[in-house]
Parts: C-alpha cells; structure tokens; sequence
C-alpha cells in the first residue's frame, strides 16, 4: 500500500507536466485553432534554459527560472510573428501554419542539437533532492513544487479565460475572428499573446521535469505526444480538462506498469489503448464545455 | 597573371605533398546518434596522428588525416569510403555506428582497401562479410556480457532482476544478458523496460523492490533513461548493487549522473593502472589540455595499429598492409594489463576475449578494476 502513495505522488506530479503541456497546447488552440506541435520542443527549451542558466551560471532558482520564462515568451511570440502570422494574413488555409509549426519542430531540435553536446544535461531541483512524508503519503520535494507550481498556473489560466475581459476576448477571436476584430479586439496581439504564453506554460513544463529526465535534445517529442494525449482525454472546452487528462493520463501509465500482470514492454501501450476506448465512449472529452 | 601563377604552385605544392604523405581516411559521425561516442574517438585519431607526425611520420612521410561525417547512416557511409579511396587513402578507420561500418566494408571489399574500426563492437562485423581487408579491434558485444557475467558469478548470485530501455540496443543487449544469466543458472525474477521520454522509472523500480532481487543489471544504453532508472533507485533508497552494460563507461555519466553512480559496476575496456593508459593520458594532458576518456583511447590504438602495420609492410602499398596486418601483434592503450592486439589465422577481431575489465565508480568517478577477464 506504501508503494501505491509513494506512486500516486510521483504519478501526480508527471501528470501536471503533463497538464501543463496540454495547456500549452490549449492556449493556442482556444484564438487560433492551431493545434500546435512545437509545444513539445518548447518544452526541451525550457530545460535547457535550466541547464544554462541553473546548472551553468548556477543561479538562484526563482531568477533563473524566471529569466528562463521570459526567453521563451520571446520566443513564442515571435515564432507567431515570423513563422505563423503571414500565412494567417495571407488568408493560407488552418493546415498551414500547423505544418509550418511541425517545421519549427525541427528547427528547435536542429539548433539545440548543434549547439550542445547530445549527452542528458544536469537540471537542478527546485528545492534540492530531499522527501517530504505525510504519513503514508511520500514523495520528493520536486514532486510537490511540480503540483504546487502547476495548480497555480491552471488557478491563474482558470481565472484568466473565465474571469477576465482579457479572457474573453480570447475566446471571442476563437468563436469568429471577423465579428472579434468589428468588436475591437486586437487580432495580432491576441494571437502573439498566445503564443507568448504558450510558450511559457510548456517551458514551465520542461523546467519542471527536467531534474527528473536531464534536459537533451530529444525530448520534446514524446512529451508533445503525452500533453496531447491529456488534452484529448480531458477535452478541449474547458481549462482544467488537460490538468485531469494529465493526470489521468499518467496514473493508467505508471500504474500499469506498477501493477498489471503484464510484462512491462507491453504496459507502456495500455494508455494508448484506454485512449482509443475512451475516443470512442467519449469523443469530446471527459470535461463538456459550458454552454 | 601573378595570381595564377600562385595558384598553380600551391596546386602543385599540394600534389607533391600529397605524394609524401600518407593518407588514412577516418568515417566517424558529428550529428548522428553515434555522436557522443564518434567525436571522442576521432579526437584519439588526430592526436595519435599528430604524434606520429612530430616524430617524423610513418616510413619517414607524414600522416595525413582525411576526416568525413556519415552521420551515422549506412547509405551516406559507403558513399564516403567510395570517396576516401578515390583520394588516396590507403587505409579507412572506421568509428561511427556498426551498420555503418559494415555498410563500408561493401565497397572496401570490392576496392581491396584496408579498412579496421577500433570501437565498433557488435559481432557480426566480422562474420557475416568474409572481407580479408577488415579487421575490427573494438571488444565484442558476447566478450562485454561474458565479462560482466564472470564477474557477476564470483558474488554467487542467485537471483536478480533486470532492466533496460526501449531502444533497438537496450533490447538486444537485455537479451543477450537475459539468455547468459538463464546460462549460468542465476535466476531473473523480475525484468522491467523504461521507455525513453518517460518522465520517472519509480513504478519499474517499485517492482523490482517487491521482487527482492540480490542485484539488479542494468543492460540499458540511452543515457537519459538510465540517468532516470538510478535517480528512482536512489529516491526508493534500494541498496542491491547494480551491474551495468557498457555504456557506464561513457565519461558523460560523471556530469550528468552526478552524486547517483556511487558503486555501481560496469564493463569497460580500459584499466586507469596500466602503464601504457598512464602515459597517454599524461601525452593527452600535455597536448590538449583536456582529460582524456576510453573513447579517445580507441581512436589512437587504432591510428596507432595502422602506423605499425605499415612499417611492419615497409610500404604504403594497401595489399602489403593487408598482409601485415594479419602478422602484427601490438600492446595499446585499451584492453586489460598485458593485452595485445592479435589476429591469428582466419580471424580478423582482434580483441582479447579476456581482455576486458569490470570497474566501479568511486564516488562520481569511473575507478578502479575490481575484475579481469571472462574467467
């Protein structure tokens, strides 16, 4: 039974990375209606932004983190800016700017790649390598910052899309941009925005994850699959729907491994199975949109 | 007018070296997944080189290094060996990945062209090509298992586990260990995969804790994925040992699993006591600045063959090479104490099956040899 809390705590805490990238993915989907590839190599620059910053120049965490956040706004807004906005206002159909971010995939993988050894790079804890014990709840300090950091990202998302003038804007652009942009709302600023952010969610996601699976080149892709994943399970309508796919999403992987009387190489595929069952119960996701 | 005059004679003074010196060309890989083995290696080839050149080259002509990139794809691979030996080169060292390196052999085989890998290890280098100008000196994947698994008997194992990763490698490496270990009637009571892009290794690591191993081996080859499986070892606070396949002995471990390797053993090729890696890690030091690793040792054992093998011919002539080779026995960097490279009759992998060595790493440090050999 201590096994199973020790599990659901580390099982927890991949499912907010998960989340995370899910929400990643959301931010630019819920203006735009792209669905967004690259938010799984936006998360291998957010740790390698550790390692740098972290690791190398070892500075305090909060700065660097934040420093780190901030290159990556940078560099989500302006992969909308360069890369996704002249086919949008060139009237270029919604396939597009999607192929043309599965493009920037490479990109991303390309320039890291070159630029750093191949070898897994160091990403410090946040709070140093230690444990925390509730009574048979346990987990590692990383573990409970991952949770913590990312219920309050999703609070601040929550309140953001549900609360906000702002908000609601974004979602205005979603439902018609013509009748948004009659209202005036600032389309390109919408758009850059999203981007920006989802860039800072999936970094925050990769910083997050990184003391765990070293910052290196090829990571980004299996996480793009895995915040999908959680999207999809948690469907789209609402905010919080990618935090509960996440966290569905890594509970079935990792007690499936733990517990399924399979041999391990086939339980990494009973997620993906439970995914297709749940498609097919559930096609628009655990979480229905409101009105 | 003056121009071109300077031209052609920087032309010929290029033609004219290039008939002094003696070309060696080197396939190795800058991008590919070979990369982190690749590039240490070829480092040991060009300060072997630059050695040999300082003391007046090879039968008084100078070495010339004629390095290409094959990324580690076997097609762009036998197209450059196709280049190489167009250009001159005499001899072909061959450091990338081993479907590469045999994907070579095709057009050495055909163009009688020397060709040797000094770290390649997988076994069919040798045995499923009968290529009389390939040799293969990197220590074979069944000597790496056999060696763990002697050492692994001499702590009377009965029962282990055993985990590895998804890669193509990692399978094949498990099997091998899977198949010497059902051989030698210890006991596998748990085996587990981790798949690479996984976040933690702690359920895997759960298990094997319920299964009570008395050790636990490691057959994995992806970095980040072993980094994964000893960082839920050390938050689980398991105590079994860990034996470990051949990729420990890659230096990136001391950095990026750091505070995490602590006594582990593993199977390596190099003994940090022998006086021979002494003197050329202290040449290394002194030349580069920079430490070097196992890696650069079998790039310059393999520089360091071709030098004595052609002296040995006393010409540069690649079907006396060839002959010289299969004569030439030579003591080098790698391999256990008193180790020599030989390739008796009809064999052409030159590695002493009982050449390799089980080491432990002492603190974040790859230390010393604590077993020799398959015996």
């Amino acid at each position: 039974m201590q096994d199973f809390f020790e599990l659901a705590v580390g099982a927890a805490a991949s499912g907010c990375v998960y989340g995370l990238i899910g929400l990643a993915y959301l931010l630019v989907l819920r203006p735009t209606g792209i669905i967004n590839f690259a938010v799984g190599e936006w998360a291998m620059l957010g740790a390698f932004g550790g390692f740098v910053l972290l690791t190398k120049y070892e500075w305090p965490y909060p700065l660097g983190m934040v420093v780190a956040l901030g290159i990556l706004f940078v560099i989500g807004g302006s992969t909308e800016r360069i890369v996704v906005r002249p086919l949008v206002e060139k009237g270029a159909p919604l396939l597009a700017p999607i192929l043309a971010l599965l493009g920037m995939v490479v990109v991303y993988r390309e320039t890291i790649s070159s630029v750093f050894p191949p070898d897994p790079m160091p990403v410090p804890y946040a709070l140093g390598m230690g444990r925390l014990e509730f009574g048979p709840v346990g987990g590692t300090y990383q573990s409970f910052f991952t949770i913590g950091v990312t219920l309050a990202v999703f609070t601040g998302a929550w309140f953001f899309f549900e609360r906000t003038l702002a908000g609601r804007a974004f979602e205005a652009v979603a439902l018609h941009r013509r009748a948004a942009a009659l209202m005036g709302i600032n389309l390109s600023r919408v758009m850059a925005l999203s981007f920006g952010a989802g860039a800072v969610v999936a970094g925050l996601g990769g910083l997050l994850v990184a003391p765990n699976t070293s910052a290196y080149y090829l990571m980004g892709v299996p996480l793009a699959i895995q915040g999908f994943t959680a999207l999809v399970i948690g469907g789209v309508g609402r905010v919080e729907g990618a935090l509960l796919g996440g966290l569905l999403l890594a509970l079935a992987e990792q007690l499936t491994v733990r517990y399924a009387p399979i041999p391990s190489g086939y339980a990494q595929g009973v997620p993906l199975v439970l995914l297709m069952v749940f498609l097919l119960l559930r096609p628009t996701g655990l979480l229905k949109a409101k009105g | 007018m003056k121009l071109a005059a300077m031209l052609a004679a920087a032309l010929f003074a290029t033609a004219a070296q290039a008939q002094d010196s003696i070309r060696i060309g080197v396939i190795t890989d800058r991008v590919g997944v070979s990369k982190p083995y690749a590039e240490p290696a070829t480092e040991g080839i060009v300060f072997g080189a630059n050695e040999l050149n300082k003391k007046g080259g090879v039968l008084g002509r100078k070495i010339e290094l004629l390095i290409e990139d094959d990324q580690s794809k076997p097609d762009v691979s036998a197209a450059l060996a196709r280049k190489l030996i167009d250009q001159g080169a005499v001899f072909i060292l061959s450091v990338s990945l081993s479907p590469a390196t045999q994907q070579q052999q095709t057009v050495t085989m055909e163009a009688k062209t020397p060709q040797m890998t000094p770290m390649n290890s997988a076994d069919y280098l040798t045995t499923q090509l009968n290529n009389p100008y390939f040799w293969q000196t990197g220590p074979l994947g069944s000597v790496q298992i056999a060696t763990l698994l002697a050492h692994a008997k001499t702590k009377s194992l009965k029962r282990v586990a055993l985990i590895t990763d998804n890669s193509e490698l990692g399978q094949a490496i498990a099997k091998a260990f899977r198949a010497g270990l059902e051989k030698s009637g210890i006991q596998i009571v748990d085996e587990e995969v981790v798949s690479n892009g996984s976040t933690t290794a702690t359920p895997q690591m759960q298990k094997i804790r319920g299964a009570n191993p008395e050790a636990l081996f490691v057959a994995g080859v992806v970095t980040a994925t072993n980094v994964l499986i000893f960082k839920s070892y050390r938050e689980l606070g398991l105590k079994f040992p860990i034996h470990a396949s051949y990729n420990l002995s890659v230096p990136i471990y001391m950095t990026a699993a750091k505070g995490l390797v602590d006594g582990i053993t593993f199977v390596d090729a190099y003994d940090p006591d022998k006086p021979e890696v002494k003197a050329f890690e202290a040449a290394y030091k002194k030349e580069t600045g920079k430490d070097p690793a196992n890696l650069h040792g079998y790039g310059y054992d393999g520089m360091m063959l071709i030098a004595a093998a052609i002296r040995k011919a006393g010409s540069a002539d690649k079907e006396k090479i060839r002959a010289a080779m299969q004569t030439i026995s030579y003591a080098g960097v790698m391999g256990a104490k008193g180790m020599t490279y030989v390739f008796p009759e009809g064999k052409r992998a030159g590695f002493d099956p009982n050449g390799m060595v089980v080491r432990v790493y002492e603190g974040d440090r790859q230390g010393r040899v604590v077993h020799v050999g398959q015996k």
